[in-house]
């Protein structure tokens, strides 16, 4: 997964790497040659202090990395960020961070310049995408039923989505009912309930049409009243900027009190991602995130963009069309991945 | 955001107006903020570097054409690389033809779908649809329900797991309708049995059309994507869904470029009601979030036209009211004046509010007033005397006053051009001639 991404920071940061060297190089023109002989001098050198100079001069001299260095390269990764659909503000964002990361970085000789380029662009993405979530252990710490309700605009998966946390849960050992909540769509109701038939799990359903309130809120009481482990509310998309639908998911959290607002998005949306995310997080706020159709992109810049806008974690990666396609997501393993598990 | 880039993208327009020759280092400002702003709008990478680097020369390498100013030369050329890009608008036909919709998960094919077999219903055509999405449940009860609603046949059948025996069989049920349109399942490049699965529905259906249904928030991946749909059932249009969102469907821009087809509608809302034809400039203007620019590069062609004319009455030192009246007909064309010299490269000339709109109303009178004139009147207005007035004002619904005013304005002009012949050398100076008219007002 995300091996485009992968390639292109790979060749990013071999560029930095390369832009960094060339500036040494030009610093010290000799320096291969240069320290062969400070090495030679240092074995065989009756005067020690003739040695310590040397050594201090050529091999623990260090070189200053300057913003000019550098600035080709990175403006080659921030292209290669945008190309990886991570969108122009957090590209820019990234790209500053790495650059201060860099710039007037103290490099000893010895240190490879590899390690240094890593150690910036690991930090920079680290930083994004924040710390994993871990939604059985946040269930088992919390008191049931753990009331999941699931946003996000139209067609991002969130049916779909619903069904297979609902499986993977089940898979853990949790009871699971789902409320149908999208009355809206034609053929919605039908969708969820199919799949909850296949899973096995008990759904709660109204008419198309219904006030989705209402389902949730029956959703719940059931919950409650057979001690079910999770609920999980599955919603109408909507988009963020039609006040009317969004004040109806707003009503829909006053009713049936959600613990967690998990927010579904596509693994292939552009900068679009950043915006709605956005303005869910603000409406109706945002607790985890969920970035389906991750199996049709290689480049998973969408998962940076909204980490990095709203800040919330990455729950899980939806990765295709069968149940058990959802990954849990651990950034220190993707960046890990992304990063080709350089020397650190 | 897109607030920011747009009006970065006017600044470094602004810089290049008043400018005498094109001026590098602005076109390259220029060309770097519409970067920006094409890339926020998930316009592929490349095809933005191609473009900005076509504007680059054009800008830079082209002559500047006579009485334009750099400003407009380079925003027309802009505006020209853009609109190639998109601007191949798809053949509809009102013809019998089978359409196959193909496209990723969640793109909207099923909604897009119901609202094309409207689309056709309304145009007075027999209309079928066949729902071969056979993977997603609920997939035919949803495009049913939709169909019912607006009476439409919808052939499927949801026990059923093999889309080509339904494609098939829905053919003979369907065969004496006009326009028969095939839903089918999302898919994505990377899943080969699915892409064969699209390809022999493309075989069995001999499709009319292949549209690739793109979501306006798919970014990089739209060319891709494209690309693999292109290459195996040859995509010869695209229909861009959720633009009633923030998206600007640059994805879809790519994807236009990748399958060398135009885009055919447009969805934006979730009644089946919401599809409209594409509109090359629209949607331009909105990946750039300039919301004039259509508009601007047009007017700024009209007022050169203008302009020309005016030019002609004056070095001829005859005016006469037919010049004003083709005057104020192309003024009246590019619509109102604030608009035109909010436009217009006149520099940091500020004109009162009320101006404006007065002088606009006036000038449809003033048109009304001559309409009802004869020809001699228009060419020697000195023939005018109080008992033709009377008939003008009559034959026009107003009063002798206005004639009058309308004489007091022409006598205006006539006097303002003359001097303006003298002090500037024949070139037209709108920013006098705006303070004579304020000074009317």
């Amino acid at each position: 997964m995300f091996s485009g991404l992968r390639d292109r920071l790979q060749a990013a940061r071999n560029r930095l790497s390369a832009s960094i060297g060339a500036a040494a190089e030009a610093a010290q023109p000799a320096d291969t040659v240069k320290t062969s002989e400070a090495e030679k001098a240092q074995s065989v050198a009756k005067n020690p202090t003739l040695a310590d100079k040397v050594r201090v001069l050529i091999i623990e001299r260090e070189l200053v990395v300057s913003e000019k260095d550098i600035a080709g390269a990175l403006d080659d990764l921030e292209m290669t960020l945008l190309e990886s659909d991570i969108a122009l503000p957090v590209a820019e964002a990234l790209v500053s961070d790495i650059r201060k990361g860099l710039v007037g970085k103290h490099r000893k000789i010895g240190e490879s310049v590899d390690s240094l380029v890593v150690k910036a662009l690991k930090s920079a993405l680290l930083k994004v995408l924040g710390s994993g979530f871990d939604l059985p252990t946040y269930i088992k710490t919390h008191e049931r039923p753990v009331k999941i309700l699931f946003t996000g605009v139209n067609g991002t998966g969130k049916t779909t989505t619903v069904a297979k946390i609902g499986a993977y849960l089940k898979k853990q050992g949790f009871s699971v009912v789902i409320g149908a909540g999208d009355t809206y769509r034609a053929g919605a109701i039908e969708q969820i309930s199919v799949h909850a038939e296949r899973l096995g799990i008990k759904i709660i359903e109204h008419q198309t049409g219904a006030d989705p309130s209402a389902v949730l809120f029956d959703t719940v009481q059931y919950a409650e009243a057979h001690k079910t482990d999770v609920v999980l509310a599955d919603t109408a998309g909507r988009f963020h900027n039609k006040s009317n639908l969004m004040s109806q998911l707003e009503k829909i959290r006053r009713v049936m009190k959600p613990d967690l607002i998990i927010y579904v998005d596509e693994a292939v949306a552009g900068n679009d991602a950043v915006v709605r995310a956005a303005e869910f997080d603000r409406t109706v706020g945002a607790d985890a995130i969920v970035l389906t159709k991750a199996d049709m992109d290689s480049r998973g810049g969408a998962a940076i963009s909204i980490a990095h806008t709203i800040g919330k974690p990455l729950l899980f990666l939806g990765t295709g069309q069968a149940y058990d396609d959802i990954v849990p997501f651990e950034p220190e393993a993707m960046v890990e991945e992304l990063l080709g598990g350089g020397p650190l | 955001m897109m607030d920011t880039l747009s009006a970065s993208l006017k600044d470094a327009l602004k810089k290049l107006a008043g400018k005498a020759v094109v001026d590098r280092a602005a076109v390259d400002e220029l060309v770097k903020s519409l970067q920006r702003a094409l890339l926020s709008s998930d316009v592929n990478v490349k095809l933005v570097m191609e473009l900005s680097k076509a504007i680059r020369t054009r800008s830079l390498d082209e002559e500047l054409p006579k009485n334009t100013n750099v400003r407009e030369h380079v925003l027309r050329i802009v505006y020209q690389e853009l609109v190639r890009l998109v601007y191949a608008t798809a053949d509809l036909k009102l013809e019998p033809q089978v359409i196959l919709m193909a496209g990723l998960q969640g793109s909207g094919k099923t909604t897009t779908t119901a609202k094309i077999a409207r689309y056709f219903q309304k145009k007075g055509m027999k209309v079928g649809v066949i729902c071969a999405d056979t993977f997603r449940p609920g997939a035919y009860d949803q495009l049913s329900t939709l169909c019912a609603k607006i009476n439409i046949p919808c052939f499927g059948d949801p026990a059923t797991t093999d889309a080509r025996k339904i494609v098939r069989e829905g053919l003979v049920a369907t065969k004496d309708l006009e326009v028969i349109i095939v839903d089918t399942q999302g898919r994505h490049a990377l899943e080969p049995d699915l892409i064969q699965e699209i390809i022999d529905l493309n075989v069995i259906t001999k499709a009319s059309h292949r549209w690739l249904v793109i979501d306006a928030a798919l970014g990089q991946q739209a060319s891709e994507q494209a690309r693999r749909f292109h290459e195996a059932i040859g995509i010869d249009g695209v229909i861009i869904t959720k633009m009633d969102g923030t998206a600007k469907g640059g994805g879809a821009m790519s994807a236009v470029a990748e399958t060398k087809s135009g885009i055919v509608f447009i969805g934006a809302g979730e009644t089946i009601e919401d599809l409209e034809r594409f509109d090359a400039n629209g949607f331009i203007s909105r990946l750039l979030g300039m919301g004039d620019l259509q508009a601007l590069a047009e007017k700024v062609q009209e007022a050169q036209a203008a302009t020309e004319i005016d030019m002609d009455a004056m070095m001829k030192g005859h005016f006469t009211l037919r010049d004003m009246y083709k005057q104020l007909e192309a003024l009246n064309k590019m619509g109102p004046l604030k608009q035109i010299m909010n436009m217009l490269p006149m520099g940091n000339m500020q004109l009162p509010e009320g101006v404006y709109d007065v002088t606009s109303t006036k000038m449809v009178r003033y048109r009304i007033l001559m309409d009802s004139m004869t020809p001699q009147e228009l060419d020697d207005p000195s023939i005018i005397s109080s008992s033709r007035m009377q008939r003008i004002a009559r034959g026009a619904g107003g009063t002798p006053e206005e004639v009058r005013e309308l004489i007091k304005y022409y006598k205006m002009m006539h006097k303002t051009l003359k001097g303006l012949r003298g002090a500037a050398g024949g070139k037209f100076n709108m920013q006098r001639l705006m303070k004579r008219f304020s000074g009317m007002q």
